[in-house]
């Protein structure tokens, strides 16, 4: 921008205003005087031409206060004085609001200087105006340096109140307006922006390059671990950060499940876990949604039901296609159906995981998961709940034809006994213990030996003293 | 079978090389299937998983114990059929055959435990202690071979028999596994190293030999038969040998 002839005279100008109105500082010059005799009050609409309209209002006590208060209204409304009022037409208000913050500029000139200006005006060069009245005001203008606002958040939402936006290397842009409201709301309503925008401050605001959109959030989600290191260091392991570090930018971080500026407690809305992996996994989703637990969930409210986090995990979500997480499979549902307050509200058997771990399955599964851990043998997979029972899409066998369970059931055990036959699947006690009634050749069998080893044993055991003492009487 | 060439000097032949062989394999196979199958009994102990990791892991273990399995079932084969050729065509005589009169000698013995009756029964080549746990063994170790055959293909046998048949397979393979496991642990191990009679080892399984004076005291019907002389002198022999042994001690 170059500084024309008049520009010089009308700084000179002001410079001398500015000292004059050093002295007349309670009183206004006349032509603000004359002016706010009409425009201290309420009630001067200007219209424009799509209806939109504007109050011509000025609070004379803000405009006192304000660093402007030396100048005249024809500093800057420059086509106006007191003989001269003339009648404009504007399109918009944003048309109006546009061409009457030009004036600045005539002051305002080195603008470049400052990062924040430089952005807002290399956008400008690109068609997207920014008034400067719209980070700054107008009659109530304060200087900046000297402004002292009552948080942080106050300071910068200043200018991320308004539609800035910032624009990275592959032409993504990213709107930077802060919904205020939305901080309000967050669980971290009571921090200021630069606890998690570190390296911002009042007074500085560092010009960064991202290659894109995504780097740009990989790298905010940076800054949650300086408070939530736990949680940091449990994402470490878990398969969304194995996947990010190899190179896949879709891997969720932090802000993907939290959100960002509005950051929820999950712990009151359970159904909102579901549905924030739901925004990466929707076919998941839609089977848990019809499972026993996700019908739970969503029809009935119910809090006992587990939703994804609770199988899977929050941050050290592990592979759930790796052996070591089948492995857990039994322990994950224990944790729910081996407890006696949860599932016994609904008549389910706390039986279930003591009859699997103590059957030929789960006695492999022991030896298999510390043959991996201690000895680092490879195990083979073994069956374990998912296999039978399956996943996401569990369904209750209650109302079900037993017919057509065992039928369902045949089909599992043929996933790894090929050659099962329709008899198989009987030779599974379904978690029940024998009884007379659910299985009475087991039972008895089992009954007999209960009382014939301890016989025998107490037999074998006299004997053998009778003969022992009467070959001491003998001696 | 009875003859005077089993008398050497003062010992006589019990056990053929045959029997001395099959006691080793059947005494080896068994103490490999304990290993291996009551580690998987008793798997939460911290030997059984010691041992069943020192296997190379449970699949290993598995595997060694149902081809020790098959060793078994072999010997068990072998010796059935052996048995019964030589009882059908070789006129053994068939000493294992429990009588009447071993309930009689085991009611004497409880009563000469207790002091009633003044001396043990007189009992021929088994006696009823050693013919309990043969059959114990025997019939068990049967029990053992079809309940782990069952084990072993569980989709096979369930094309012909309900799925039940599995369960109780197992219970019937553990429960019975402990049965002879006691029988051998308990019984067999206090009569032939333990017993104030043999010990520190009844040495016969393994020389073939036993002497003549153990003969007089465990086995006086069939020392009678094999020296072909009446059944009174020999037990007269023995209460003579028993006074002698008496006033020397």
């Amino acid at each position: 921008m170059t500084i024309t002839a008049g520009g010089k005279i009308i700084f000179i100008l002001m410079a001398f205003l500015v000292t004059f109105a050093c002295f007349a500082s309670d009183a206004f010059s006349g032509e603000v005087q004359e002016c706010l005799r009409c425009h201290a009050k309420h009630g001067i609409i200007k219209k424009f031409e799509n209806n939109e309209s504007i109050e011509a209002y000025v609070d004379a006590k803000k405009f006192m206060v304000s660093v402007h208060n030396s100048l005249a209204c024809s500093d800057c409304h420059t086509d106006f004085s007191t003989e001269k009022h003339p009648s404009r037409r504007y399109r918009s208000k944003k048309q109006y609001i546009i061409k009457s913050s030009l004036v600045c500029r005539r002051c305002h000139l080195n603008l470049k200087a400052t990062p924040i200006h430089a952005k807002v005006l290399s956008e400008e060069e690109e068609g997207k105006p920014h008034p400067c009245t719209n980070c700054h005001g107008s009659h109530s203008i304060v200087h900046v340096g000297k402004r002292t606002f009552k948080t942080e958040e106050q300071h910068c939402l200043k200018c991320h109140a308004y539609e800035l936006s910032m624009e990275f290397n592959n032409g993504e842009t990213l709107s930077l307006k802060i919904d205020a409201s939305l901080l309000k709301a967050s669980v971290h309503r009571k921090l200021s922006c630069s606890d998690c925008h570190f390296g911002f401050s009042s007074t500085r605001h560092p010009q960064r390059n991202f290659k894109s959109l995504r780097d740009f959030s990989i790298a905010n989600s940076e800054t949650c671990r300086r408070c939530h290191f736990d949680k940091y260091t449990k994402t470490m392991e878990s398969i969304h950060y194995i996947k990010l570090s190899q190179g896949n930018l879709k891997a969720p971080v932090c802000t993907d499940c939290h959100g960002s500026h509005l950051t929820l407690d999950f712990g009151k809305e359970r159904t909102l876990i579901a549905h924030r992996c739901q925004r990466c996994h929707p076919r998941i989703f839609d089977i848990y949604a019809k499972s026993v637990h996700g019908k739970a969930l969503f029809d009935m409210h119910n809090r006992d039901v587990p939703v994804c986090v609770d199988c899977h995990k929050a941050h050290d979500i592990a592979d759930a296609l790796a052996l070591d997480y089948r492995e857990k499979i039994p322990e994950i549902c224990s944790n729910c159906h081996a407890n006696e307050a949860i599932v016994s509200k609904y008549g389910l058997s706390t039986n279930v995981v003591k009859t699997y771990l103590s059957d030929f399955h789960g006695v492999t599964l022991i030896f298999y998961k510390k043959q991996r851990e201690e000895f680092n043998k490879p195990a083979r997979q073994i069956a374990v709940c998912t296999d039978c029972h399956g996943s996401h899409n569990i369904i209750s066998t209650r109302n079900t034809d037993p017919a057509v369970v065992k039928a369902n059931l045949l089909k599992r055990c043929q996933q790894c006994h090929k050659d099962a036959t329709k008899n198989f699947p009987a030779a599974w006690l379904s978690h029940y213990e024998p009884t007379l009634k659910k299985a009475p050749l087991v039972f008895i069998v089992n009954s007999i030996y209960q009382i014939f080893i301890p016989g025998l044993l107490i037999g074998l055991i006299l004997q053998i003293i009778l003969h022992i003492w009467r070959y001491a009487v003998n001696r | 079978m009875a003859n005077i060439d089993r008398i050497k000097g003062n010992k006589i032949r019990r056990f053929s090389i045959f029997r001395i062989i099959e006691h080793w394999a059947v005494m080896l196979t068994f103490g490999v299937l304990v290993v291996t199958g009551l580690s998987q009994k008793f798997y939460s102990l911290d030997v059984s998983q010691w041992l069943i990791f020192k296997m190379g892991g449970i699949d290993y273990a598995r595997l060694v114990h149902r081809f020790t399995g098959i060793v078994f079932l072999l010997i068990t084969s072998i010796h059935i059929i052996i048995g019964i050729i030589g009882v059908a065509f070789k006129k053994w005589h068939p000493s294992m055959i429990i009588s009447k009169k071993d309930f009689t000698d085991a009611i004497h013995n409880i009563k000469y435990y207790l002091g009633i009756e003044s001396r043990p029964a007189i009992c021929d080549r088994y006696n009823y202690k050693q013919k309990f746990e043969y059959w114990g063994i025997l019939i068990g170790g049967l029990l053992m071979i079809v309940t782990g055959i069952i084990l072993w293909f569980p989709t096979f046998i369930t094309r012909f028999l309900p799925g039940e048949i599995i369960p109780a397979a197992k219970v019937m393979h553990t429960n019975q596994a402990l049965v002879i496991f006691l029988i051998i642990a308990v019984w067999h191990i206090y009569n032939s190293i333990f017993s104030p009679d043999v010990s520190p080892l009844d040495t016969s399984i393994f020389t073939g030999y036993i002497s003549k004076e153990r003969m007089l005291t465990e086995h006086p019907i069939e020392l009678a038969r094999l020296e072909g002389k009446p059944l009174e002198e020999i037990i007269t022999e023995h209460q003579d040998i028993h006074y002698e042994n008496l006033e020397t001690s």
